[in-house]
């Protein structure tokens, strides 16, 4: 993997963000450490923007060794392993800091982590949080009874088609870029987004309302390809899970410090924080968990992050 | 040497060399980019990247809307709206001096309303408009230079597939596209009307106006209305937020194929070559949008719009001397080149520059979609020239002869979009379709 | 190999109106479905989406069957006769290259990689929507082989003039 000249290793890391969302700073961060701790024999590439390719496309081009690494949502890895699927079920955690230290256990999560290698050439170093995601609607609502039949833009998948219905809204699909548009015009009644997306994409402008739903806790995955993590030296690929480590502690740090920002900013804008019985969204999207898990390893996986949950309680 | 630059190199000098061997330009950007990746990859991953980018390139739902504006811009055609528009247009510029001159650019326009073909425009609204102002006693050629001239404004006017496969490379939104494009489409043809008033004293013998009675204005604007319909259905059911750019375009094959049927201007066994038709347009633009795609992966992975970047700031820092030299290199482009291709190959270097100084990347689309169109009248390369010139039963040098002046017009017009970004943006920006 | 073009060009015909068609019912029927019925439809994109290229790319054959894609000649038709004629079989030759190493070869080796990589509505795989690229590959190179045998033979102009021109 890698290309450059001499004896200098550059890994080409694709992400569908900006550069200045925390994923990419905490990617360049990643790079620094990398840089520095091996006199400059290693560093990353980085390509926001989706600039090599859209998800899908740069997952087939992480595994076949096109490109070394990519951040890639939960969604596009559920398409290769259902498996996956477990770790983006709704009220599955409870919060960031119940997700980031499990999809790092590798007691957890250390099969499933590999279990793409010998098919698809992929290993997983981890993941980046995304964030808890909440309902916002144009119109204040008093609690999830008053979800029923609104139009609640969702990305598609079945998955999240059913986590609406479940909370008695109706799931529209919808391309991210339309969504201000038909919020603003009223096609949809409302969304559903972690505090970033609904700063940066302003949809506070046009739907004031945000509840504390908080019914899915969004995952990226850092996939890598196991050839080219394979071909680099014992030294290198130590450094580089190594310092994964330290990325996504910086991340989730980043992260945090990017939701206050955007609840602060969007109070500003008028945006009025409303709360919901998080009880009753919890009751209400368990039976997704009996309906999505279809083998006793998911089920098992599902209950050993829910029990991770209760630890932390503790 | 540097893989990255030996890269850069074979990548320049195939897609050079391929189009001016009169290789399929989409086979000259396939191949270039397929061999730069060969450098930078080896030939199977090169292979297998450079398939695996045409086929998810064109898996677009964004892109759906071209084939659907070209089947409904050839179903309005089989219908002959041509003398409908040419009718309407005929009262509403009413007595000006030049009359019938200003009639064929107002037609130019209204026909790029309901079909954003600039060929069809110049063929159908010149096959009419050119003998009749003969008649009249304009000049031939300088009456071909006024619909030639003119009838690109389509491109700009909504709905336009230029548009669209600005929307899809830049990322964004269609709609707000749209909007943007139809003041720049509006001074396209004030810039045509412009020069006609300037000089038509010099090719035109004077000739008196024919008085049209208010009646017959009426009837004439009732008959073209339901054609003109087609646009309040696809920007009103954008701006109104009802339907996406892609589902507006199905409508409005639906809105075509009702008026068809109710004119009975189209029968049903008319449609299956409609359908070929458009499909065989939206082919051509197809596998130059999929083998694009492709080449902005290579261009992107050995950093060549950055290098590009570096290069053009190192020559100047200032936003409008770079904008000048980007209306430069866009307007000798689009001399040889088709628009969508240049659209192709040219956003993917240029947007990052234009947007590191804040312009909008909306306002950046009319730009070079308004300067590429300029290409398409002019030699080597210019369809629209071409059959505006064939239609008039002329060579094309009498015709670029009288051009010229309608090309600086056109270019002070370009200059005024490029510099002044409220003509693009206003608009858009009432309908709240700015998002950011 | 006349009557087998003429037969392909027929099948290609069919097929893009077909699926064209096709393809115009797909998305009125989902705009019908989110407007009309409230109900959006979970398939209607990526069906729409496949369709999409499955009869861009058989229409995209077609094209070549008929030397239609755009190219520009004007430097070309400056060239002397048998220049031309040489040209021609350059043009060709690139095309069958391009068939075969990016849509062929790198076509099957891309449906290979995504044969498990399921569509997020539909019950099939991305791989088997790749399939399309061998394909369609394989017919342009049958008709850049006829071409080419055509110019040759001096059957067919070196130069296509298109009677048809258009602005993409
Ligand atoms: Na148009
Ligand atoms: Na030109």
């Amino acid at each position: 993997g890698g290309g450059g000249g001499g004896d200098v290793t550059i890994l080409r890391v694709s992400l569908n963000q900006t550069e200045t969302h925390p994923s990419y700073i905490a990617l360049d961060n990643y790079s620094d450490r990398l840089e520095e701790r091996s006199d400059g024999r290693l560093r990353l590439d980085i390509f926001p923007n989706e600039t090599l390719g859209a998800q899908a496309e740069v997952m087939q081009l992480v595994s076949d060794g096109i490109i070394d690494m990519a951040i890639i949502s939960g969604s596009q890895l559920e398409n290769l392993d259902l498996d996956f699927r477990v770790l983006g079920l709704p009220g599955l955690f409870d919060s960031v800091d119940h997700q980031m230290p499990v999809v790092h256990d590798p007691e957890i999560v250390g099969d499933l982590y590999t279990s793409l290698e010998d098919s698809n050439g992929l290993t997983v170093l981890g993941g980046l949080t995304q964030g808890s995601r909440h309902i916002y609607l144009k119109e204040d609502i008093d609690g999830l009874a008053d979800l029923r039949g609104k139009k609640i833009r969702v990305q598609e998948s079945e998955l999240n088609l059913a986590m609406i219905r479940a909370l008695g809204g109706s799931p529209t699909p919808m391309a991210f870029g339309e969504v201000y548009t038909a919020l603003q015009s009223g096609v949809l009644d409302g969304a559903e987004n972690n505090e970033v997306s609904y700063y940066t994409q302003k949809h506070y402008e046009v739907a004031p309302y945000f509840t504390n739903s908080n019914h899915l806790v969004g995952l990226d995955y850092m996939v890598v390809s196991t050839e080219n993590l394979n071909a680099l030296t014992p030294e290198d690929r130590a450094l580089v899970e190594e310092e994964w480590e330290n990325t996504w502690k910086d991340h989730t740090q980043l992260w945090e410090e990017a939701t206050q920002e955007a609840i602060t900013e969007t109070k500003a804008g008028g945006a009025t924080y409303i709360e919901i019985d998080q009880d009753e969204v919890r009751e209400a999207l368990e039976p997704l968990a009996d309906e999505f898990l279809t083998t006793p390893e998911q089920r098992e996986l599902y209950d050993k992050i829910r029990a991770a949950a209760g630890e932390q309680e503790r | 040497m540097d893989p990255i630059a030996i890269a850069a190199l074979v990548l320049v000098a195939t897609i050079a060399a391929g189009i001016l061997l009169s290789v399929p330009i989409a086979v000259s950007i396939g191949l270039g980019s397929f061999f730069a990746a060969i450098v930078l990859l080896d030939f199977e991953k090169a292979a297998l990247v450079s398939s695996q980018r045409l086929f998810t390139g064109i898996n677009s739902f964004t892109l759906l809307a071209i084939p659907f504006f070209v089947l409904a811009g050839v179903l309005m055609n089989t219908g002959g709206i041509a003398g409908r528009l040419i009718d309407a247009a005929k009262v509403l510029v009413g007595r000006t001096p030049a009359s019938l001159a200003n009639t064929n650019v107002v037609a130019n326009a209204m026909f790029g309303a309901v079909s954003g073909a600039a060929v069809a425009a110049a063929a159908a609204i010149g096959t009419v408009m050119t003998p009749r102002m003969e008649q009249e006693g304009y000049q031939k050629p300088w009456s071909a230079a006024v619909n030639v001239a003119s009838a690109p404004a389509g491109m700009l006017i909504p709905p336009s597939n230029t548009f669209i496969v600005y929307a899809l490379v830049s990322g964004s939104s269609i709609s707000a596209l749209f909007i943007a494009g139809v003041i720049p489409g509006l001074i396209w043809a004030a810039a045509c009307i412009f020069v006609v008033l300037l000089t038509y004293r010099r090719y035109s013998s004077p000739q008196a106006a024919q008085p049209v009675t208010f009646r017959q204005a009426l009837w004439v604007i009732w008959r073209a209305v339901p054609s003109l319909l087609m646009i309040v259905v696809v920007v009103g059911g954008i701006v109104g937020g009802y339907f996406t750019a892609t589902e507006s375009s199905a409508i409005a094959v639906v809105y075509c194929l009702v008026l068809g049927f109710v004119y009975r201007t189209i029968k049903v066994s008319d449609l299956p070559r409609c359908l070929l038709d458009a499909a065989r347009t939206t082919a051509i633009i197809m596998l130059l949008v999929g083998v694009s795609t492709a080449l902005s992966f290579v261009m992107s992975f050995s950093h060549i719009p950055e290098a590009v970047s570096d290069l053009l700031l190192g020559i100047s820092e200032s936003p409008n001397v770079i904008l000048f030299m980007m209306v430069v290199i866009l307007l000798l482009v689009g001399t040889f080149m088709d628009p969508t291709p240049a659209i192709l190959i040219f956003t993917p270097i240029f947007l990052p520059i234009v947007t590191a100084f804040e312009m909008d990347p909306v306002h950046f689309g009319t730009m070079i979609v308004y300067a590429l169109s300029v290409g398409v009248i002019t030699p080597p390369v210019g369809n629209v020239l071409f059959v505006g010139a064939r239609v008039a039963g002329l060579g094309i040098e009498p015709v670029v002869a009288r051009l010229v002046w309608f090309l600086l017009a056109l270019i002070v017009g370009l200059l005024l979009v490029v510099y002044v970004g409220p003509l693009s943006l206003w608009l858009p920006d009432q309908f709240g379709l700015l998002s950011e | 190999m006349e009557p087998i073009k003429k037969g392909l060009d027929g099948v290609l015909r069919g097929a893009s109106v077909a699926l064209f068609a096709l393809l115009v019912v797909v998305v009125v029927w989902q705009v019908f479905t989110r407007q009309v019925l409230n109900s959006p439809s979970a398939w209607t994109e990526e069906l729409a989406r496949y369709t999409f290229v499955w009869v861009g790319l058989f229409a995209t054959a077609l094209v070549f069957s008929e030397r239609g894609h755009i190219a520009v000649d004007f430097v070309v038709t400056k060239f002397s006769a048998p220049v031309q004629k040489a040209v021609a079989v350059v043009v060709q030759l690139s095309i069958i290259l391009f068939a075969g190493a990016v849509l062929i070869y790198g076509g099957i080796r891309a449906s290979r990689g995504a044969w498990g990589q399921s569509l997020s509505a539909l019950p099939t795989q991305v791989g088997v929507m790749y399939l399309v690229m061998p394909i369609t590959g394989v017919l342009i190179a049958f008709y850049a082989v006829y071409h080419l045998l055509a110019v040759l033979r001096g059957v067919e102009a070196a130069i296509e003039v298109d009677d048809n021109p258009q602005v993409v």
